[in-house]
């Protein structure tokens, strides 16, 4: 054995009793003789002890309290934000902030938190866990877990005097009194543990260290599909035959009634192209049909209103259109709409009215060289009756969704704000073969004049090339 | 030295103006201490591994039954149009009743100051919590895709882009349970702490002295300690009680808030409820009464405890024979004629045989303990609490498949048939409540030390007070 000599903290006095009221009494005893840092450790809860050592009551259901309230209203906030304001849900005609369906909710989160509150606020004023404790060190402190009392004064209590305190409770007849010391020599945890714990947590890293291999590593072999039919569903494609339907077809029209994400946002000017507060005055019925056709999807509406715009397309020119149309185009226009336009515009119309509208876009080339017989050359955008004055934005929105002639309505290829990019991309291309200088705002007018004179130059280099090219080409024919 | 009941002494008699003994014999706190902590400390016994060996395989066997369904899908059960709940439901709610007796035990018990719940309260309350274990399996799998079960959580989701619907009872249910399941454990180990302190300090091994006192979490026994634990331990019974109460109300609006006739009632909540206590009850017993005797508990777990429980179980099985009966009367009161064709069906159609299962051992059996000998009649108490158990499971059997096999749509109809992985789901579940409460015996305190050395402390004041006429000292 070595001969180093441990240093010991002294930490108080204490005595074993046999008995409840042996305890007791000589708990009144200490409290009278004036001990106020003093404690009795018992295997279980002593009627009358905090009278006898003066504990004062505990703060904890206020935590407890505290806890409960916040659990309500976080459950109330809760269920309010996601329900009723950031996700809207219609439940049979109730109002979006329902609180009787509200109430399971938040009394279950009272509850939860407020029995947090007194099982964490418990231990955490009672100073729990703590692994040590200076009590542990005396063998016959096993005990106060199972049949004997322990009344302890701390060496920290003003009267404190080692051999007054010996005395004292020498007096109030416990027959084993010891001084509770702590020894400082280092507590070691045995190895085995540090062993146990190293590879409890390499284990726990094995799964994350395959994870993150198989991240970085390729695999010659295919990847195995835990749900064969989840990852290759047997769903049909587009054009697809199936069987399950009488007319064999896998591609579906939307379920009558069907109103998609975003459809009703908008206001029916928009949805339309027609000035709708205009049209009140003029044709009640129409609005009727028009707020039945766009904002509840009435598919019966939706026809009649499809045949009453063919009606009036194919009506003579010297019918008046009596439609008020929407003017002007409802978004803002700037350089930003005008590109969304251009691109839009060149995905849908220009296969047939070409990138710079006339009209003679691919499918209408190709159509008039094999002479199509039942071909409507698309119209170019460049004649006065399609101008704005003549065939107003909205009409030409209409038409963009409606269709007209052979044209067929594009609202179900085209999202609506891109239908009205195009409107405002199509006067713009309008306005760009025979726009004048005096359109230019002064502070852009050099930087325009500059690049018209750029791309002169540009088609005229392109011309000279293209004139020496054939002269080339001639002479090596020839 | 030997636990056993000193001949001739019966503490099921009630003497006028004398409290019962609730600890028998010349026990001491130490012999307590000895008692419990044997059961945990001893050697297995062979009927324990043998148990043990059964129940685990019966557990094994439901996770295969699982992996199994989460492969193939949930058409390996029996559930078809228009019976879509079938036995996965009914065992959600048999074993969410089941879990209930644990905390009506520990909680009301205790707020009606019943002192003979002490010696019972621990298992009871682990029974609980293995009990709910089993229950949240159920309503898991039974979602069909169960590795998405989380999107029953309120979480900001990427995918969805939307919250879960407040509005609907199977939401509410999940709060409920989940709630219900943590307070639970909560309160079952705050009730611990003290007695894995005593095992702490009984451990003669170091290892296992390291692992009880992690998890007594350094309990001292100092009286500070005790004193706000009290508190703790009175707040969280108090807010355990309406919970209880709450969990299976909340499982009966799963039923109640739809439209199906036979659900479609006001009376559900509070029949819901007793029949969980009920069903609670019996588990508690079919339970306590082999163990006591196995585990050497006679004289801390008495016939007088039995037969307080049995009391409870012809209360609540009486009410739920009202209920019954109540649900006849107002389908006939109502004057709705699917209401009333879903009653006549439940007792006269086809599923005639479950019914009247049900009613014969729920209503019928527990009347047996209006005598006393059968209520202090270790074995028939035995035979009784299984009857209910079985009773308890038909009853939830009948609510929810004989109500949807024939709803509003006669066209629709159809018979219900288990398959054998509804059965193997239905076993294992026993495995896996098995499992659990066989370790529980072998590691953790099966009774609540502290609280009995508490009770015996009383007893003792008590019977000094008798005997010498004395006032209590209580002191300044």
């Amino acid at each position: 054995m070595s001969e180093t000599k441990i240093e010991t903290t002294v930490h108080g006095m204490m005595a074993e009793f046999t008995t409840v009221d042996s305890l007791l009494s000589a708990c009144r005893r200490i409290r009278d003789a004036g001990y106020t840092k003093t404690d009795a450790y018992t295997p279980f809860p002593v009627h009358g002890i905090d009278k006898a050592l003066g504990i004062k009551p505990t703060a904890l259901p206020w935590i407890c309290l505290i806890a409960g309230a916040t659990g309500t209203c976080i459950a109330l906030v809760m269920q309010i934000w996601m329900n009723s304001i950031d996700y809207k849900y219609i439940i049979s005609g109730k109002p979006y902030i329902s609180l009787p369906a509200f109430i399971p909710v938040a009394f279950e989160l009272t509850i939860l938190l407020a029995s947090f509150g007194a099982f964490f606020g418990m231990w955490a004023l009672n100073g729990l866990p703590k692994f040590s404790n200076p009590m542990f060190t005396d063998p016959r402190f096993d005990r106060a877990t199972d049949d004997r009392f322990f009344l302890y004064v701390d060496a920290s209590d003003e009267r404190y005097d080692a051999n007054g305190v010996r005395n004292l409770l020498a007096d109030t007849g416990s027959d084993y009194i010891n001084e509770v010391v702590e020894d400082d020599s280092p507590k070691e945890v045995p190895k085995p543990v540090f062993l146990i714990w190293g590879l409890a947590v390499a284990a726990s890293l094995v799964p994350l260290i395959c994870i993150l291999t198989m991240r970085v590593t390729n695999s010659s072999k295919p990847r195995f599909h835990v749900f064969f039919d989840m990852d290759f569903s047997p769903a049909k494609d587009a054009q697809q035959v199936t069987s399950l339907f009488a007319d064999n077809r896998s591609m579906r029209s939307d379920v009558p009634g069907t109103v998609a994400r975003g459809q009703m946002e908008e206001s029916l000017d928009m949805l339309t192209g027609i000035d709708v507060e205009a049209l009140t005055m003029s044709d009640p019925p129409r609005v009727q049909r028009l707020v039945r056709a766009y904002m509840l999807a009435d598919d019966e509406a939706k026809a009649e209103e499809k045949e009453a715009v063919e009606a009036a397309e194919a009506a003579p020119a010297s019918v008046m259109d009596t439609t008020p149309w929407v003017e002007k185009n409802p978004l803002t226009v700037d350089a930003e709409l005008l590109a969304q336009g251009q691109q839009q515009f060149a995905i849908y119309c220009s296969v047939c009215h070409g990138m710079d509208g006339y009209g003679n876009g691919l499918v209408n080339q190709r159509a008039q060289s094999i002479n199509a017989p039942t071909w409507v050359p698309p119209a170019s955008m460049h004649q006065e009756t399609l101008y704005a004055d003549k065939y107003p934005d909205g009409k030409l929105f209409s038409t963009i969704s409606n269709g007209i002639r052979k044209m067929p309505g594009y609202a179900g290829q085209i999202k609506l704000k891109d239908r009205w990019a195009i409107v405002a991309y199509v006067r713009a291309l309008q306005k760009s073969q025979n726009a004048s200088m005096d359109l230019v705002p002064e502070s852009e007018k050099a930087a325009v004049e500059a690049a018209v004179a750029d791309a002169k130059a540009e088609l005229k280099r392109q011309a000279e090339e293209a004139e020496k090219a054939a002269a080339a080409r001639k002479q090596t024919q020839s | 030295m030997s636990l056993a009941i000193p001949n001739g002494l019966d503490n099921t008699v009630e003497r006028p103006g004398e409290r019962a003994p609730l600890v028998l014999g010349e026990t001491t706190y130490h012999d307590i201490t000895e008692a419990v902590c044997k059961v945990a400390e001893r050697p297995p016994s062979k009927g324990w591994i043998g148990g043990f060996l059964v129940a685990f395989a019966l557990l094994q066997m439901l996770g295969l039954l699982i992996v199994y369904l989460i492969y193939t899908g949930v058409g390996v059960w029996g559930n078809r149009a228009p019976i879509f709940w079938g036995w996965p439901i009914v065992n959600f709610v048999f074993w969410v009743g089941i879990g209930h007796a644990g905390t009506l035990i520990s909680a009301i018990l205790f707020l009606f100051r019943q002192e003979w719940r002490t010696s019972i309260n621990r298992a009871a309350e682990a029974m609980t919590i293995f009990a709910v274990a089993c229950a949240g399996t159920f309503p898991g799998i039974h979602v069909g895709r169960a590795w998405l079960a989380f999107w029953l959580a309120p979480y900001p989701s990427l995918n969805l882009w939307m919250w879960p619907q407040f509005r609907s009872p199977l939401l509410w249910d999940v709060f409920a349970v989940s709630t219900y399941g943590t307070v639970s454990l909560l309160f079952w180990y705050m009730g611990m702490v003290p007695d894995l302190a005593t095992f702490r300090d009984r451990s003669k091994n170091k290892y296992r002295r390291m692992a009880y006192g992690i998890l007594c979490l350094g309990w001292s026994g100092s009286s500070r300690h005790w004193m706000r634990y009290e508190k703790a331990y009175a707040i969280l019974a108090a807010l355990a009680a309406p919970l209880v109460l709450s969990v299976h109300t909340i499982v009966s609006f799963d039923f109640a808030v739809s439209q199906v006739p036979g659900w479609h009632t006001t009376i559900f909540p509070p029949y819901f409820v007793a029949g969980a206590i009920f069903s609670g009850f019996a588990m508690v017993l079919t339970l306590m009464v082999p163990a006591r005797k196995m585990l050497n508990l006679e004289k801390l777990i008495t016939i007088r405890h039995l037969e307080n429980m049995c009391k409870i179980i012809l209360a609540t099985g009486s009410i739920v024979g009202l209920a019954y009966g109540t649900e006849f009367f107002i389908a006939w009161y109502g004057q709705v004629p699917a209401e009333q064709f879903a009653f006549l069906n439940r007792a006269f159609g086809p599923y005639a045989w479950a019914y009247w299962t049900m009613v014969s051992c729920n209503v019928i059996s527990p009347q047996i303990f209006w005598f006393k000998k059968a209520r202090t009649t270790p074995w028939i108490i035995v035979v009784v609490s299984i009857f209910v158990n079985i009773g308890m499971w038909f009853e939830r059997f009948v609510i929810v498949i004989s109500s949807l096999s024939r709803d509003y749509l006669p066209s629709a109809w159809a018979y219900f048939t288990p398959t054998w992985v509804d059965w193997g789901m239905l076993i294992g579940s026993f495995g896996l409540f098995f499992t659990l409460f066989l370790l529980f015996c072998r590691t953790l305190p099966v009774i609540n030390m502290a609280e009995v050395k508490a009770t015996l402390a009383k007893q003792e004041h008590m019977a000094h007070l008798h005997g010498h006429g004395e006032e209590a000292a209580e002191g300044h």
